[in-house]
């Protein structure tokens, strides 16, 4: 925890500073650098940096047009995201039927969404602007050289080389994680859903309701609170069990390979690696089909006389063994599925481990006469667990998310029979990621898709906040140095 | 010495068996693709009758529902172009964040990691709007901008390894007068080419092994602007697995043996990367 606080305080300290910086600037700075608050060139005019000056002050009447010819139309509805329903109207100039000036309403939340960001930004640079200005002042004022614009744009090569680098990735990450965050956060809190579709139909804020009928539980027709308990809690014990059988596994299975009485461990390890090789909607896929009700499975446990035994003690009422399609046994098999894809995985890293244990301490060990089984359970498991732990939590929030492995194999084939789930199309196999997912793309019912979505969102912040420090790896960071 | 062969034997027979167990669907799907019959093979595990003619209907005989030259096409372009920006991505923000020093460095790193949080999976619904607002859905570029766009964020295992690139080589340079983005390219970039390796086989695979993005963007239907992973999904599609499941084989073989043969590559330094490069060798 003690990490976390020392992060944002480093990054409200970074932001305070700033200001500290941009405050000093305005009060200390001369007539020009107060000029640039209004015409953002004027202190580099001062300075003869003519073509910062052009540069910066076309960004600013950009930013100025940007504002009133197009953000402006969109920000204003801000507040109720349009109230003008799309109509056919016949307009007697063309004598065709024509569209309304209707409002958008999802396009009316993108576009405030994205004004604000370029507003933050301009600011940004804004501010800076006026703190460079006195820089250069000082500069200027105590004779010392100002740099002409060649040497500037050199400078992005070499001391400011950063931003050079980091420009481009920060755009891209802003455009497709910030700004769909944010999005996203937005739409949980109004009723985008199937009967408010733009540009049809408008919809608009309605505060935490999405939230109520996601924890509410009762009624009949509407049943998130009743599907989403039910799905919350598969996820979790999905969670657990995935994570747990595939790194116990994986150790395992690393064990029994690299042990010194085990010959040729590449090859063996090399066939455990074919399985994880083949792209995983292949390999779903086809374990789906083999393990369809018609499927090969099904055949080879009648052959054996297995349905007609587990017929008879009860546990089927079907004539074929509903390996995916029936809840109970779909939820087993899952897991089971899920250590067939996950422990090669596992075993990898635990080689990787097991082959670098330092050997002095097992040196040590066994002159002071340690049995290779106290080795074991004292040395190398402790090593082994000590290294790979921390990896159980990004395991553990993976598996929350582990879209792939739920859809491929239950898609098409398991139907829910419960009423009260399907009424909120949920399935008993479903995580919340592919709840969410069905959701959105065959009930266009956004708002509570994107009610899950920040839920899911907390639950894997609660268990990445914990392992924190690690993902920082800040300590490691100085140490070649 | 006894115990030790008994010990031997009982090992291998115990791994020879879990071999077999993981390997029944990989040989299953191997067997299939050869098979005659082009539903699912219900009845017995290896087919009646052996052909070829899975392979050559796929790669030659390509119909409306089966493109496989027309998708691997795809998928390959898309592959090669999200590779290049995202490898570039990776490695500028982990030299950035690795070898230089300023102002904004830490606070940017620790909301990378908040932003890491947020699986990019949720963002779909979001994404997929901001795409078609900007005219780019059932459209390659919209993919492969989904793909590279935000790589930038997945730049922790390359810092690590630029991390252990010693200073005293960097400052050598900038004292002979090299600027940081000489250094970049003329010092470290050759000495990493490990985790360059790395880097640009994984995001290679990402559009092979990706199926969600693919099937939300390209979702209008038309079958020729497939990536290959939608496009052998819909083979199993309830109306067609039973006329193309074994040719869903045969296509799964031929995009398995170029993404094999790059995985085995690559899991090489997959290890260091997830164990967070605690483990060197």
């Amino acid at each position: 925890m003690e990490q976390v606080k020392a992060a944002f305080g480093s990054f409200f300290g970074a932001i305070g500073g700033f200001f500290k910086n941009f405050g000093n600037a305005v009060a200390k700075g001369d007539i020009f650098v107060k000029l640039s608050l209004l015409w953002m060139g004027a202190g580099y005019c001062r300075r003869k940096q003519f073509i910062k000056a052009i540069l910066i002050t076309i960004f600013e009447v950009a930013v100025i047009a940007f504002t009133f010819g197009f953000a402006m139309d969109y920000v204003t509805k801000f507040s109720t995201l349009g109230t003008v329903q799309q109509e056919s109207v016949f307009n007697i100039v063309t004598m065709k039927n024509e569209f309304n000036d209707y409002d958008h309403s999802f396009l009316i939340l993108l576009m405030s969404l994205v004004s604000f960001v370029v507003w933050i930004i301009f600011a940004v640079v804004y501010l800076n602007n006026i703190i460079h200005a006195y820089e250069l002042q000082k500069l200027a004022e105590s004779g010392k050289h100002i740099n002409t614009f060649r040497e500037d744009m050199r400078e992005f090569l070499n001391r400011k080389f950063h931003i050079t680098l980091l420009t481009l990735p920060v755009i891209g990450i802003i455009i497709f994680t910030v700004i769909p965050f944010f999005v996203l956060f937005l739409v949980a809190f109004t009723n985008y859903d199937q009967q408010h579709m733009p540009p049809s139909a408008l919809f608009t804020w309605v505060g935490f309701r999405n939230f109520r009928d996601l924890f509410s539980s009762g009624g009949l027709t509407v049943t998130f609170g009743y599907a989403f308990v039910r799905v919350l809690a598969w996820t979790l014990i999905w969670a657990v069990f995935a994570t747990f059988t595939t790194y116990i596994g994986g150790i395992l299975l690393s064990l029994l390979i690299n042990h010194k009485n085990t010959k040729l461990p590449r090859f063996w390890r090399t066939l455990f690696i074919i399985t994880i090789a083949v792209p995983q909607f292949v390999s779903l896929l086809l374990v789906r089909n083999f393990f369809a009700n018609n499927g090969i499975a099904n055949t080879f446990c009648a052959n054996i006389g297995l349905t007609g035994w587990l017929r008879d003690i009860g546990a089927i009422s079907t004539s074929y063994i509903p390996f995916l399609s029936a809840p109970g046994w779909a939820h087993v098999m899952i897991v089971i599925i899920n250590i067939w894809v996950g422990v090669p995985y596992q075993m990898l890293i635990a080689t990787g481990v097991l082959m670098n244990i330092p050997t002095e301490q097992m040196e040590s060990a066994k002159i002071d006469g340690a049995t290779p089984r106290q080795i074991f359970v004292h040395i190398t498991m402790p090593y082994v667990l000590f290294i790979t732990g921390p990896s159980l939590v990004t395991d553990f929030v993976k598996n929350i998310n582990n879209f792939n492995v739920i859809f491929l194999l239950t898609n098409g084939v398991f139907t829910t029979t419960n009423q009260l789930m399907a009424n909120s199309q949920a399935k008993e196999v479903d995580l919340l990621v592919t709840w969410l997912y069905t959701l959105t793309q065959d009930y266009y019912n956004y708002k509570m898709a994107s009610a899950i979505g920040i839920i899911v969102f907390l639950i894997c912040a609660v268990f990445t906040l914990v392992s924190f420090n690690r993902l920082i790896q800040g300590d490691r960071e100085e140490a070649y140095r | 010495m006894k115990k030790k062969y008994i010990d031997m034997i009982l090992r291998h027979v115990l791994l020879a068996f879990l071999a077999f167990i993981w390997l029944i669907p990989i040989v299953w799907l191997f067997v299939t693709s050869f098979s005659t019959y082009p539903g699912r093979n219900t009845s017995t595990f290896f087919p009646e009758h052996w052909t070829l003619n899975n392979y050559k209907n796929l790669l030659f005989a390509a119909d409306s529902v089966a493109q496989f030259p027309n998708w691997f096409k795809n998928t390959f372009i898309v592959a090669c172009c999200s590779c290049i920006i995202s490898s570039a991505f990776v490695l500028m923000v982990a030299y950035a964040t690795s070898c230089m020093r300023f102002k904004m460095r830490k606070p940017l790193m620790n909301i990378g990691v908040i932003l890491n949080l947020f699986p990019g999976f949720l963002s779909m619904i979001a994404v997929y709007f901001i795409l078609r607002t900007l005219n780019l859905t059932n459209n390659h570029w919209g993919l492969v901008l989904v793909y590279s766009a935000s790589s930038g964020l997945g730049y922790l295992i390359a810092k690590g390894f630029f991390d252990t690139i010693p200073a005293s080589l960097r400052e050598a340079a900038y004292l002979d007068g090299a600027s940081e983005a000489t250094i970049f390219y003329k010092v470290v970039v050759p000495m990493s080419q490990p985790i360059i390796v790395y880097t640009v086989i994984s995001s290679f695979l990402a559009p092979w092994m990706d199926f969600v993005f693919a099937k939300m963007i390209l979702n209008a239907g038309i079958s020729s602007k497939w990536t290959v992973s939608i496009g052998l999904f819909n083979m199993l599609d309830k109306s067609l697995i039973n006329t193309y499941f074994t040719q869903f084989c045969a296509g799964g073989v031929l995009v398995s043996i170029p993404i094999s043969a790059l995985f085995v590559i690559m899991q090489k330094f997959y290890v260091e990367g997830v164990t967070g490069g605690s483990v060197k060798g």
